[in-house]
């Protein structure tokens, strides 16, 4: 049986492990907000802390047990290794169950993978992106437990960003560049960003004409956006600007397919800026309602 | 308050490493990046508090006197650690379970110790995690700034730029990924004169071997297609709709 | 080893005060001859940025003589100097300011950690791989690597006559390669017995030497000096201006400036040349003109050209506007943009329309991604290209 951990801090990677354990074999899922659409067993407690994640694999002794590789899955699963000897293996990408886990995991800065094999009961911390999320949603069988231990740590506040975002720590950055032409197409960039819960960045040129703050800066006398997914709309891709993007997944539009941007963009779409982004933000808005 | 951090060495991936099925081989090691924040982020924390900081380097027997970890250390130095030590590791593992049980007995001092939240080569746990399972010691990760007001403040990143403030129990390990402010500059001058200066403590220690992860092969992930659209506007459109949806951003 | 820096280390029973190190460092960079300062200002008015600046070269002599260096510091004005020798090139009184007042106060804020981010990186990358890139050393001839013929390297050949040094943004920068490769080109259209360095070159120096990190420099000198003692080579060839500089003038080599080096094959290319369309001004990069003198060969070269119109910049040979590059200020940028409102490289390129011109032609491979990215934010960039001295000799020579 697999025990899997929801994450307190990002709700939607709960359903990429939900989809990960259903391969796995039987599984419970232990969250502590209210997931009405999670598919299978669900435990439902007061507080999901180190103490509690530790009674409950003293309970339920699973073969394995299941984080994910986010804010409170990365905090939660080393504890639970250090305290009781189990394996614990991070970075997974692919993980089956047989006689062993099979897990594959990606290291080295995501150069390089590697095969292994786990004895049971073991822990695995999964990277986000690998599981499809709707595999995970579904009809759950709900339990409540009343676990209520007090932790060494305790959150006091939440501080939320200020006006200006950290555009190097977001998941999405919609970017512009000089192939935006004028500034009031930047609404059109606003617009997307909004239309997929991500921040508005620019190049150099953009931030140097006053269109937007200098926060927005992505490029070596900029900042560094790390997110799940860059587009860079209307950017060249020159030197100083591609220095600042190690976003996982670069989509790039622009009119020139020589532009050096391609070079480091996993989809390329040689277009006008300008044209297309009403054409994608109509679909999106359609999709959305 | 009494100050501990930890740094490591690790292949540096600039200089190239080959990749081999059984085994992973640098050509040159470097200090390990998110231990460098956690030192830088230790100093500031030192001067908030006026505590002593205490910065134990650990590396394996075969690297024991390898630059990469003299510079770890100088630098540590250079940048106003108290004392300096080094852990060398009777035999190389990359199991962290094993490292923290090799190395916890020399952790029992410290009201805060600050660690990198991973180095660039784990894949099987996270040192500073565990090592607070071993000892019993509260442990956060992700960590970005550290303050005291009589009790232990930590901030911590929850995704999407959103900062969580958390009451710490101490003793404490951190898992730090960002110091609060750039690391400090050292000159080499300075670096060269810390490596003449420093005095280092070497404790040698024994990995237990707790088996249970064997590395059947490592190989290099294959490269990324990348596809180039052209076309019609509305076609285009609906191509770039499927791969926001394939990234789950719809 | 012409090296006139000494390196003292910082003394270790700390009887020497961070003050007295930067009074004995202006000692040995300027002669104290900053104390002959007259106050007269016309460094300031002829600074680039001395209209921005909270420190003009003359008010931070006035200040070191008061003993209020932390407020030069604290204000960051050593950071908005890009090392163009305008100031130390009229200076009555011949202080040393470019090579001296300023590298000394920026050594006090590296000393105290407190360094510009961007160049920080910068430093650190140069100190651990030899370039400001975080590139291997490895690739360092991946820009000979997309040639269509072989050059050959040092390491196998162990003896040419021509040492090719394309430096740190010759070897890696996007842009900057492609001038590097133009010149390869043109020196195989000559025949010429040239090889690299390939993977055992490394930074030569010099805008580290300007920002105040002589510890490194002396590194990088030792080091460079090293390899090149390993071949033999009658000169180097570089098209890097700092380099050039360098190289002469603290390393004692025998080097030729790209421009240089074609103006000595003149006669040759002449008869090669096909005509060339183009209206183009001539740019003085700093560190040829002003710094070590060389003004008319490029010119010759580029008027040799047939069909080709040249026009003067207003400002040029010792008058010419600095790019911006220089000194570090490739790496500075985020400072100066606290400051400055206009840049110097979107002044340049303006002045280029207002000559005529539609080709800026540099001699410093450092001025091609100043002046390109200062015609896209000027929106000139649709009338005016840029292109280094040996793009245009290789363009004239293949057929435009």
């Amino acid at each position: 049986m697999i025990l899997v951990f929801g994450e307190e801090f990002e709700r939607d990677v709960t359903y990429e492990l939900v989809a990960l354990a259903k391969r796995l074999g039987d599984y419970k899922v232990v969250v502590r907000e209210d997931f009405d659409d999670i598919d299978g067993d669900v435990i439902r407690v007061e507080r999901l802390n180190w103490k509690v994640v530790k009674e409950l694999h003293d309970r339920f002794k699973p073969e394995g047990v299941l984080f994910a590789n986010a804010p409170s899955g990365m905090d939660l699963a080393p504890k639970l290794a250090g305290i009781t000897g189990i394996p614990m293996v991070t970075n997974v990408i692919k993980l089956e169950n047989g006689d062993r886990f099979k897990a594959t995991s990606l290291t080295y800065g995501g150069k390089v993978l590697v095969d292994l094999e786990v004895d049971k009961p073991s822990i695995f911390v999964v990277n986000r992106g690998y599981y499809d999320p709707n595999e995970g949603r579904g009809t759950p069988k709900v339990e409540k437990l009343d676990l209520d231990f007090e932790d060494d740590v305790e959150l006091i506040e939440v501080v939320k960003p200020e006006e200006d975002v950290d555009i190097s720590k977001a998941e999405v950055v919609v970017s512009v560049g000089r192939g935006i032409g004028d500034e009031s197409n930047i609404e059109l960039a606003k617009e997307l960003a909004e239309l997929l819960n991500g921040v508005v960045a620019g190049s150099r040129p953009i931030i140097d004409q006053g269109w937007l703050p200098k926060s927005r800066q992505v490029g070596r006398s900029g900042k560094t956006v790390t997110g799940k997914v860059y587009i860079a709309l209307g950017i060249s891709g020159a030197t100083e600007h591609v220095e600042g993007v190690k976003a996982k997944n670069v989509i790039a539009v622009n009119t020139d397919r020589d532009a050096p941007i391609f070079r480091i963009a996993k989809v390329g779409v040689v277009a006008d800026v300008n044209e297309l982004l009403p054409v994608l933000i109509e679909k999106l808005r359609e999709i959305k309602s | 308050m009494r100050i501990g951090a930890i740094v490591r060495i690790v292949p540096d991936l600039v200089m190239g490493i080959e990749i081999e099925e059984s085994e992973i081989v640098p050509f040159k090691y470097v200090p390990n990046e998110r231990d460098e924040h956690a030192l830088e982020e230790a100093v500031v924390f030192k001067e908030k508090t006026g505590g002593t900081l205490e910065v134990v380097g650990i590396v394996d027997d075969e690297l024991r006197d390898d630059e990469a970890m003299e510079e770890a250390l100088a630098l540590a130095y250079a940048k106003g650690a108290d004392s300096l030590k080094k852990i060398v590791l009777n035999r190389r593992t990359f199991d962290r379970r094993e490292v923290a049980r090799a190395i916890a007995d020399h952790f029992k001092d410290y009201d805060v110790v600050m660690v990198g939240i991973q180095s660039i080569d784990s894949f099987a746990g996270y040192l500073g995690g565990i090592l607070s399972g071993v000892l019993g010691y509260s442990y956060v990760g992700g960590v970005v700034g550290v303050d005291y007001d009589g009790g232990l403040i930590v901030q911590k990143e929850l995704g999407g730029g959103v900062v969580g403030k958390f009451r710490v129990k101490t003793p404490a390990i951190l898992g730090v990924v960002s110091a609060e402010r750039p690391i400090t500059f050292v000159p080499l001058v300075k670096l060269r004169q810390a490596m003449k200066e420093m005095k280092v403590e070497e404790i040698e220690v024994e990995v237990p071997d707790m088996g249970g992860i064997e590395v059947v092969r490592f190989y290099e992930p294959e490269k990324p297609e990348i596809t180039l659209l052209e076309g019609d506007v509305e076609e285009l459109a609906d191509k770039l709709v499927e791969v926001f949806k394939s990234l789950s951003l719809v | 080893m012409n090296s006139n820096i000494k390196i003292f280390m910082i003394n270790p029973d700390k009887s020497v005060t961070a003050m007295d190190m930067l009074l004995n460092r202006l000692k040995e960079l300027t002669n104290n001859k900053y104390f002959q300062c007259i106050q007269c200002g016309t460094c300031g008015g002829s600074c680039p940025y001395g209209a921005y600046t909270p420190y003009t070269p003359r008010r931070m002599i006035l200040a070191i003589r008061l003993g209020m260096v932390e407020d030069i510091l604290n204000s960051n004005a050593q950071w908005l100097c890009t090392a163009c020798q305008t100031c130390t090139s009229r200076c009555p009184s011949r202080i040393q300011i470019t090579d001296g007042i300023i590298p000394a106060l920026r050594e006090k804020s590296l000393l105290e950690g407190k360094v510009p981010e961007e160049l920080s990186t910068a430093l650190i990358n140069i100190m651990r791989y030899g370039n400001p890139f975080k590139e291997s050393p490895m690739k360092r001839d991946g820009w000979a690597k997309e040639l269509d013929f072989e050059v050959p390297t040092m390491m196998k050949k162990k003896s040419a006559e021509v040492l090719l040094l394309p430096e740190c943004f010759g070897a890696y920068h996007r842009r900057c390669k492609q001038a590097t490769k133009a010149l390869a080109k043109v020196m195989k259209i000559l025949e010429v017995d040239f090889a690299i360095l390939g993977r055992e070159e490394r930074c030569t120096g010099d805008h580290v030497r300007l920002c105040g990190e002589f510890a490194l420099f002396e590194d990088l000198m030792e080091k460079n000096m090293k390899v090149f003692s390993k071949y033999e080579f009658k000169y180097i060839v570089t098209h890097d201006a700092h380099a050039f500089n360098a190289l002469k003038n603290f390393y004692g080599l025998n080097v030729l400036h790209h421009s240089q080096f074609l103006h000595d094959n003149l006669e040759k290319l002449k008869g090669m040349f096909n005509e060339l369309d183009y209206t183009v001004t001539y740019h003085d990069s700093c560190y040829l003109g002003r710094k070590n003198g060389i003004y008319e060969e490029p010119r010759e070269v580029i008027r040799s050209i047939p069909g080709v119109r040249f026009v003067e910049f207003k400002r040029n040979r010792e008058n010419a506007l600095c790019c911006g590059a220089g000194g570090g200020g490739i790496w500075l940028d985020s400072v100066m943009r606290e400051f400055v409102k206009v840049r110097p490289a979107e002044d340049r390129v303006r002045e280029a329309k207002e000559v005529g011109a539609d080709v800026i032609v540099t001699g410093c491979v450092l001025d091609i991604p100043m002046f390109e990215d200062a015609l896209k934010v000027t929106g000139l960039d649709g009338e005016i290209v840029v292109k280094d001295i040996a793009e245009l000799v290789l363009e004239a020579l293949e057929g435009g």
